[in-house]
C-alpha cells in the first residue's frame, strides 16, 4: 500500500532545495569549507565583541530597550524578507503545481513551504547573532543563548504573518504587484535604518535623549510589546511564551491558507499576470543595434523591484546632496562628492548589465540573426552605461556648478569605473534573477565582489586625485 | 531564369557533430527552394543538432553547409539573412509586447521600417494576436507565444525556415492556422523544415520526409519512397517504426 512521504522528508527536501537556491550554493559547488573558514573568523571577533559588551553593560532598563529594538529591527527586515520569500515558493519556484499533483497530502507541503520561508529568514541571523551569542556563553553569559530559540520564534510568527499577507496580495493584486509590495517594504526598511543611523548628525543630543528616554520599559518590563526581548535577555517565562505564541501564530495562520492551497487557489496557476499594455508600443528601426539597445532599455525598465534596487544603491546620493547644498562639512567637504558618485556609477552600472544578462530569456535569437556576435554585448553595455549615467546627470551637473574643478577628474572616474565593471558585469553578473525551475543561475557571488572591488579602486584613485591630503 | 530557383535551398554535406558520442554522422541533404521537408526521428536521434548547426548557433566537427549558395560555416551572418529558426522552446521576452517583439526582430534583420511596420501588422492580423499586440507577452499561454514567435520568424520574409517543434502548444484551430501560413509561405518559394514528433503533421505538410536515427539518416523521400526503403506497405507511423526499430 502506498504511503505519502512523511512531514520530515518533505522538510528535508524543502530544505536541501533552499540550500542549493541560496545566493552562494547556486553559484558556487564547492562553498561548504569557505563558509566554515568565514564562520571561524566571525566567531573568533565575536569572542572579543563579547568580552567588550560584558565590559560596558548596561542597565537593565537600556538593556532591554537595546535588545527590542534589535527585535523589531529583525523582524522588519524579516517580514519583507519573507514576502519575497512566500512568492518565490508560492509562484516564483513553480513546483508547487508539481507536489500538489503528487499524492502527498496537500496541508503538508503548505507548512514545509511556510517552515521553509520560516528558517530562510532566520538563517542569517541566526548566523550573526549565533556566533555572538556564543561568544558571550563562552565568557559565562549563558542566557545569550537564547537568541537561537526566541530567533526562531520571531521568523515563525513572521513567516506566517507574511505568507498570509502575501497570500491575500496574491490574489487581489497578482504576483508581480505583491513582490513589489515586498520590495518596497525592504526598500522601507533599509531607508528607516539609515536615516535612523544619520539621525545624530541632524537632530540635537538632547532632542535624541528624550527620544529614546520615552522608549524605555516601565518598572514591569514593558508588557507584551516587550515579551520577545526579555525572552532574548534569556527570561524563561517569557521565552516559553515567545515561542507558544508564534508557534499558535503559525498553525493558525497555517490552519486558514492550506484550504485554498488545496483547491490550487494559491498556486502559481492561479494566478496568469493579466497582459498588461506596454508604455511604448513596438518603434521600428533598421539597426540591429537600435534595435538590440531598446529592447534592453525596455527590460531594464521593466525589472522588478528596478525602483526599489535602485533607490537602495543610490543611498550615497544622500550625503552627495547634502554637500552640495552646503550642508555636509561633516563628510569632508566637496572634494568627496567626485570618489562617491564614481563609487556609485561603478555600482549602479553592474547592476544594471546583471539586470540584462538576467534577464535574457531569448539569447539564441539574436545569434540567430545576420547580426555581429559582439553587437549584443555592446548594446546591453550602452543601455547599461546610459541608464547609469541618466542618474547621476543631475548630480555632475550640479558638481559642474558647485565644484568645476572637480569635473575632470569626476567625468574620468565615471568613464573608467563604468567601462571596467560594465565589461566586468557582461562576464560575471551579480546573482539578480533566481533561476526558474530547472534553469540555470546566471550571476555569481564573483562578480558581486569583484565589482565592488572595481567600484572602490575607481573611487580611491579619483579621491586620491582630488583631494590634496587625502588620509590627512 | 531567378538564380535561386536553380540554387538549392539547403545544401549539407557530410556534416557530423560528436559530444562525446557521435550525434550526426556523415548528414547529406539537399532541400529545394519552395520544398517543404520534415525531418523525422526518435528523441536523441540528432535533429535539433542538425538545425542549430544549419542555423549557424553550432559548429560542426565536419561538413558544410550551404543555404541559398551562401557558406553557414564562412558566411555566416549571409546565411543567417536569409534564414529564421525556431526552436522548440520559444526565444520570446516576456516583459515586451509582441509588437516590441515584432520590432525588435525586425530591427536585428534589418527589415526597412514601413515594411516592417506593415508585415507585423498583417501577421498580428493573421494569427488573431492584433488585439494583445501592446500587452506583455507575460501573460500569454503557450499557444500565443508559439504564434508570437512565428510572427518573429516570418518579419523578415526568410527563404528558409527551420522550426523545431512548431506545433507544440497549439490548438486545433490555431495549428491549422499556422499550418496554412507555412504552406503559403511555401508557395511563394521558400523552403522549410521541420522536426516533429506528430507524424500526421510530417505527412501532411512536407513533400519529402527524412528519418534520421543515432546521427544517421536511414531514409528519405515521399512517402511511397520510404515505404519502399522500409519494404514497409503502411502509414508513415508503421515506416518510421519499422526503420527507426531496425536501425
Amino acid at each position: 500500500m502506498f504511503r505519502a512521504p512523511g512531514f520530515l522528508w518533505l522538510l528535508r527536501h524543502e530544505l536541501v532545495v533552499l540550500w542549493r537556491g541560496s545566493i552562494l550554493v547556486r553559484t558556487h559547488r564547492h562553498i561548504l569549507l569557505p563558509v566554515l573558514g568565514v564562520g571561524v573568523v566571525f566567531q573568533g571577533i565575536a569572542l572579543l565583541l563579547a568580552g567588550q559588551i560584558i565590559r560596558h553593560k548596561l542597565p537593565p532598563a537600556q538593556m532591554l530597550l537595546a535588545a527590542n529594538i534589535n527585535v523589531v529591527f529583525l523582524a522588519a527586515l524579516m517580514f519583507s524578507r519573507a514576502m519575497t520569500a512566500s512568492i518565490d515558493v508560492i509562484y516564483g519556484r513553480g513546483d508547487a503545481d508539481f507536489l500538489l499533483a503528487s499524492p502527498i497530502p496537500p496541508g503538508r507541503v503548505l507548512a514545509v513551504r511556510m517552515l521553509g520561508v520560516a528558517v530562510t529568514i532566520a538563517a542569517p541571523w541566526l548566523l550573526l547573532g549565533g556566533v555572538l551569542a556564543n561568544g558571550l556563553a563562552l565568557r559565562g553569559q549563558g542566557w545569550a543563548l537564547a537568541v537561537y530559540p526566541v530567533l526562531l520564534a520571531e521568523a515563525l510568527l513572521v513567516a506566517a504573518l507574511a505568507f498570509a499577507l502575501v497570500t491575500a496580495l496574491l490574489r487581489r493584486i497578482g504576483p508581480a504587484a505583491a513582490r513589489r509590495a515586498g520590495n518596497t517594504l525592504a526598500l522601507g526598511v533599509g531607508l528607516g535604518i539609515f536615516v535612523l543611523g544619520q539621525a545624530p548628525r541632524f537632530i540635537a543630543p538632547q532632542t535624541l535623549m528624550r527620544f529614546w528616554a520615552a522608549l524605555l520599559p516601565g518598572p514591569q518590563g514593558g508588557g507584551v510589546a516587550f515579551l520577545f526581548a526579555r525572552g532574548l535577555l534569556g527570561q524563561g517565562p517569557d521565552l516559553a511564551t515567545s515561542l507558544l505564541l508564534s508557534f499558535a501564530v503559525f498553525v493558525l495562520a497555517w490552519r486558514g491558507l492550506a484550504g485554498p492551497f488545496a483547491r490550487g487557489a494559491i498556486t502559481a496557476a492561479a494566478y496568469r499576470p493579466a497582459g498588461r499594455a506596454g508604455v511604448q508600443s513596438g518603434v521600428f528601426r533598421q539597426s540591429a543595434f537600435a534595435a538590440l539597445f531598446a529592447k534592453d532599455l525596455r527590460l531594464l525598465a521593466r525589472f522588478p523591484g528596478l525602483f526599489s534596487q535602485v533607490v537602495y544603491r543610490s543611498l550615497t546620493l544622500v550625503p552627495v546632496a547634502f554637500i552640495l547644498a552646503g550642508k555636509g562639512k561633516a563628510y569632508g567637504g566637496l572634494a568627496v562628492v567626485a570618489p562617491l558618485l564614481v563609487f556609485l556609477a561603478g555600482q549602479l552600472g553592474l547592476f544594471f548589465i546583471s539586470v540584462l544578462r538576467g534577464s535574457e530569456s531569448a539569447p539564441g535569437l539574436a545569434d540567430s540573426a545576420p547580426v555581429a556576435a559582439h553587437l549584443p554585448a555592446r548594446a546591453g553595455i550602452a543601455a547599461s552605461g546610459y541608464a547609469a549615467l541618466l542618474i547621476l546627470a543631475l548630480p555632475v551637473l550640479a558638481t559642474m556648478a558647485r565644484a568645476p574643478a572637480l569635473l575632470g577628474a569626476l567625468l574620468a572616474g565615471l568613464a573608467g569605473v563604468l567601462v571596467s565593471n560594465l565589461a566586468l558585469g557582461w562576464r560575471l553578473p551579480i546573482p539578480l534573477v533566481r533561476a526558474a525551475f530547472g534553469k540555470a543561475q546566471t550571476g555569481t557571488v564573483l562578480g558581486l565582489i569583484l565589482g565592488l572591488g572595481v567600484s572602490c579602486a575607481w573611487a580611491l584613485a579619483v579621491w586620491l586625485l582630488v583631494s590634496p591630503r587625502p588620509f590627512g | 531564369m531567378d538564380a535561386s530557383v536553380t540554387q538549392a535551398a539547403l545544401e549539407v554535406r557530410g556534416l557530423a557533430k560528436s559530444f562525446g558520442r557521435k550525434v550526426v554522422e556523415g548528414l547529406d541533404l539537399h532541400i529545394h527552394p519552395g520544398e517543404f521537408y520534415a525531418l523525422l526521428g526518435p528523441n536523441g536521434a540528432g535533429k535539433t543538432t542538425t538545425l542549430r548547426m544549419i542555423a549557424g548557433l553550432m559548429r560542426p566537427d565536419a561538413g558544410s553547409i550551404r543555404v541559398f549558395g551562401r557558406d553557414v560555416l564562412a558566411d555566416p551572418l549571409g546565411a543567417k539573412a536569409v534564414m529564421a529558426w525556431i526552436p522548440d522552446e520559444p526565444l520570446l521576452y516576456d516583459r515586451l509586447s509582441p509588437l516590441e517583439y515584432l520590432a525588435f526582430v525586425a530591427g536585428l534583420w534589418q527589415v526597412p521600417p514601413a515594411l516592417a511596420k506593415s508585415r507585423a501588422d498583417e501577421l498580428l492580423e493573421t494569427l488573431g494576436l492584433w488585439p494583445h499586440r501592446h500587452e506583455r507577452c507575460e501573460g500569454f499561454s503557450r499557444g500565443m507565444k508559439q504564434k508570437t514567435v512565428l510572427a518573429g520568424a516570418l518579419i523578415h520574409d526568410p527563404k528558409f525556415l527551420l522550426l523545431d517543434e512548431p506545433l507544440t502548444g497549439l490548438d486545433a484551430a490555431a495549428a491549422r492556422l499556422v499550418k496554412d501560413l507555412l504552406r503559403r509561405h511555401v508557395e511563394r518559394g521558400a523552403a522549410i523544415i521541420l522536426t516533429t514528433h506528430i507524424l500526421e503533421v510530417a505527412e501532411r505538410l512536407a513533400s519529402r520526409i527524412g528519418i534520421l536515427s543515432g546521427g544517421l539518416l536511414l531514409a528519405e523521400g515521399d512517402l511511397p519512397a520510404l515505404r519502399a526503403q522500409a519494404g514497409v506497405h503502411g502509414s508513415l507511423e508503421d515506416v518510421f517504426l519499422h526503420l527507426t526499430a531496425t536501425a
